[in-house]
């Protein structure tokens, strides 16, 4: 009973809830029926109407209110706009040209060389051949009179054949011996583990470089454009030179540069300068196609070295530092004995050099043709190329010799591993451009950043080791910077720009 | 259940016609037209007439223009209640379209709150949200979701996306089970006839024995005089959503089902219209 009563309240209820939900859902419905949908559709085109007649006014507006004026005020506009792109365009398509002709020139030139070259090899196989009978006398040796570039090698061939012939008049033997006294003199001269004090000592060691994240002191160091800066291998003397042809020396005195004194004897700019070891030499390259190296007591070189045929871009000491090597815009890298002011061996590197580094064995320089070459001094032969995607601009080692820095003008910095040199990482950074053909970067004195300046006038530190920007440090220069500096100590950074500005950045 | 879903698609996509005129106060350069528009009942008058303002600016110079308000056969219309109880309250039985007036000046301080930007109506929705969960689940739902959430309820509103919506506010329409509905109702009663602006008590949707209480029971508390014998003629309606639901509908299931986006019941308590 209790069950069935139950059972019909839940009924009931159940009937009871669909009423008024039912009821509910009539309501609304009806609703909608009166209230919406018969005003819906007039409503929309009500509003379609609205929106037709606004245009046709706004378009009557057009035609009639201002006249014609509103109509040919845009056009004008809109002409001088489509001109100014069209300008634009052409002025664009110009530059490209005047690159693809640069470029064109460029392995034109080369394959001048190349012939050049191969018709030099060819007349030297001719005078070898020649030169296999002893019994002639030494003044045929050489049957030709190359060029210049040329001329030098010629004459070493000349000498040494004319050493071999005076020997020649004499029995076998005392051939076999000159030969050999020929051959032993000649590795003497190029071995690397000559005598102590000629072994590369490196005097400091920076155990950790500071990124700087301020200028400290800026000056107007020079009359002229700056190129080049450097630091003391010994301490914090800085030197720098341009094209107002005097390197100048500076000493960091309490967050300034103050002048030391100037080394002068360059007839034209200076282009690069290096410290030796104990930093108390320095060697300079010059726009006057010399070489040129002070002690640091004297103003006035102790010694030129003169033989390029054009603007020497790069001079550095050679691992023993009685020698010195320098890469130049005549296409040839020249080894130098410092003690006689000779030129020892000449390679053709086969396009305008643009720097030169040495380590132990290798010298390597980087080039206009996009390649970085490597050079097994002994042999004076290419061992190795590395492609770059635009010209090459600089080059540097880092302190333990492993890593090459390249720059180059496409704005990336190249990082060869000279154990295995597949191994490259690039660098880049936004707004890095490569200010000129010898932008100049470098490695920080504990191999892990690295420094270059810009052509927006800001100094760029990448992280070795994450490979990205460190730092970005703007607005103290206004032309493009042409090269970098960090001091030994791993505290200073100094940059120098075409406008003949210096900053001295620190972290302090 | 799927008659639930129905009802709560028609409470949200429901809408009033309504004529737009400018007061004859207004200074204006040329003759203003009227302007037609579908109003939704779930929505605040400022955050559907952007068109209303641009069309009356058109024939109105700028020094002219304050801010805009609107007003019913004399009465200011306040923006922050819902336009469905609006229209309930004060035009329910007209002829439609709905006749407003649109004003640009002389600002009733006394009667409408200023309404600057979109963000006082975004306050005021979910100042009203919290108010009602804080009545339902003593403000525990509405803590718990996260602020990206607040923000979704009110785009949905803004932005007249149903299913956005309600995803959220589904949550809000819960309860412990073991409960058998909220902990109160959140529920307003407007009447014209009274001085107070409404009515709002505490009301619980569960009698004391288990019983659930039903629409009539919260009027025969909270409102007897809307409430008539069987016999006399029916002096009041009781209006939610522009129907009027039968006396024995439960109030849980009202409060889940006819209440507004602001998850507040409004009802309207209007004089039945002799015919």
């Amino acid at each position: 009973m209790i069950m069935d009563a139950l059972q019909r309240a839940r009924n009931s209820e159940v009937k009871q809830s669909e009423t008024w939900k039912r009821h509910i859902i009539r309501q609304l419905r009806h609703r909608n029926r009166t209230q919406t949908s018969v005003f819906q559709d007039i409503i929309e085109s009500y509003h379609s109407l609205l929106e037709k007649s606004k245009q046709r006014a706004f378009i009557t507006k057009g035609i009639l209110g201002s006249g014609s004026r509103p109509s040919s005020v845009p056009s004008s506009e809109d002409s001088l706009t489509s001109l100014k792109t069209t300008t634009g365009e052409l002025a664009y398509q110009v530059v490209e040209l005047q690159q693809r002709l640069q470029m064109k020139d460029v392995t034109l030139d080369e394959q001048h060389t190349k012939a050049r070259e191969a018709s030099i090899h060819k007349e030297l196989q001719m005078a070898a051949s020649k030169n296999v009978n002893i019994n002639e006398e030494s003044g045929n040796v050489s049957p030709s009179e190359p060029s210049s570039p040329k001329s030098e090698t010629a004459e070493t061939v000349k000498r040494s054949h004319g050493a071999l012939f005076r020997s020649a008049s004499a029995t076998s033997p005392r051939i076999i011996s000159s030969i050999r006294g020929l051959f032993e003199r000649k590795v003497r001269g190029k071995s690397v583990c000559r005598s102590e004090e000629d072994l590369f000592i490196p005097l400091g060691v920076c155990l950790v470089a500071r990124v700087p994240t301020k200028a400290i002191y800026t000056l107007d160091a020079h009359e002229l454009g700056i190129n080049a800066v450097r630091f003391s291998t010994s301490s914090n003397l800085l030197a720098t030179g341009g094209t107002d042809r005097v390197i100048k020396l500076w000493d960091i005195e309490a967050g300034t540069l103050q002048n030391r004194g100037t080394l002068d004897g360059s007839n034209e700019g200076i282009t690069s300068i290096e410290f030796d070891p104990t930093g108390t030499r320095i060697l300079a390259a010059s726009y006057d196609k010399s070489a040129l190296f002070w002690r640091l007591e004297d103003s006035v070189p102790k010694v030129t070295l003169t033989g390029h045929s054009r603007k020497v871009t790069a001079a550095k000491f050679k691992y023993s530092q009685r020698q010195v090597v320098t890469g130049s815009a005549d296409r040839t890298v020249k080894i130098w004995d410092l003690q006689r002011a000779a030129c020892i061996q000449t390679i053709e590197v086969l396009s305008f050099c643009s720097d030169v580094v040495c380590s132990e064995y290798l010298i390597i320089s980087s080039h206009y043709d996009r390649k970085i070459r490597f050079w097994d001094s002994r042999a004076a032969t290419c061992t190795q190329e590395v492609p770059l995607q635009g010209i090459g601009t600089s080059l540097d080692l880092c302190p333990n010799h492993r890593q090459l820095l390249s720059c180059s003008r496409d704005d990336i910095l190249q990082l060869v591993d000279l154990r295995k040199s597949n191994d490259r990482v690039a660098f880049r950074a936004e707004g890095f451009k490569c200010g000129s053909d010898s932008t100049k970067a470098i490695f920080s004195p504990d191999g892990s950043f690295l420094a270059a300046g810009s052509a927006d006038g800001a100094v760029y530190i990448w992280n070795v080791n994450t490979g990205n920007l460190e730092k970005r440090l703007p607005d103290m220069h206004s032309a493009p910077i042409s090269a970098v500096a960090w001091s030994l100590s791993g505290e200073y950074v100094v940059s120098v720009d075409k406008s003949r500005r210096a900053v001295l950045w620190s972290d302090i | 259940m799927a008659d639930d879903k129905d009802v709560l698609r028609d409470v949200w996509f429901g809408r009033i016609p309504a004529c737009f005129t400018l007061s004859p106060e207004e200074t204006t350069e040329r003759e203003a037209e009227p302007y037609y528009l579908l109003l939704p009942r779930v929505s605040y008058l400022t955050l559907v007439t952007d068109k209303v303002k641009k069309h009356f600016l058109k024939v109105m110079k700028a020094e002219d223009v304050e801010e805009m308000w609107f007003e019913y056969e004399g009465t200011p219309l306040k923006w922050h209640y819902p336009i469905g109880v609006l229209f309930d309250l004060h035009a329910s039985n007209t002829a439609l379209p709905w006749s407003v007036s649109v004003h640009f000046k002389s600002f009733p301080e006394h009667d409408l709150l200023h309404c600057t930007s979109n963000s006082v109506i975004e306050a005021h929705f979910m100042s009203s949200i919290k108010e009602a969960d804080a009545l339902k689940h003593k403000s525990q739902v509405i803590n718990d979701m996260q602020k990206k959430d607040h923000k979704q309820l009110w785009m949905g509103l803004q932005n007249d996306k149903f299913d956005q919506f309600w995803a959220m506010n589904r949550k809000l329409m819960e309860y412990p089970t073991e409960e058998g509905g909220f902990r109160y109702i959140p529920f307003r009663i407007y009447q014209t006839t009274s001085d107070r602006p409404f009515i709002q008590k505490l009301f619980r949707p569960v009698s004391a024995e288990g019983h659930a209480l039903t629409l009539g029971d919260l009027l025969k508390e909270l409102c007897p005089a809307s409430i008539c014998a069987e016999d006399e003629p029916k002096r009041f309606q009781v209006m939610v959503h522009g129907i009027e639901p039968l006396l024995e509908t439960p109030v849980q299931w009202l409060s889940e089902h006819l209440s507004h986006p602001d998850n507040f019941l409004h009802i309207s308590v209007i004089p039945a219209p002799s015919d």
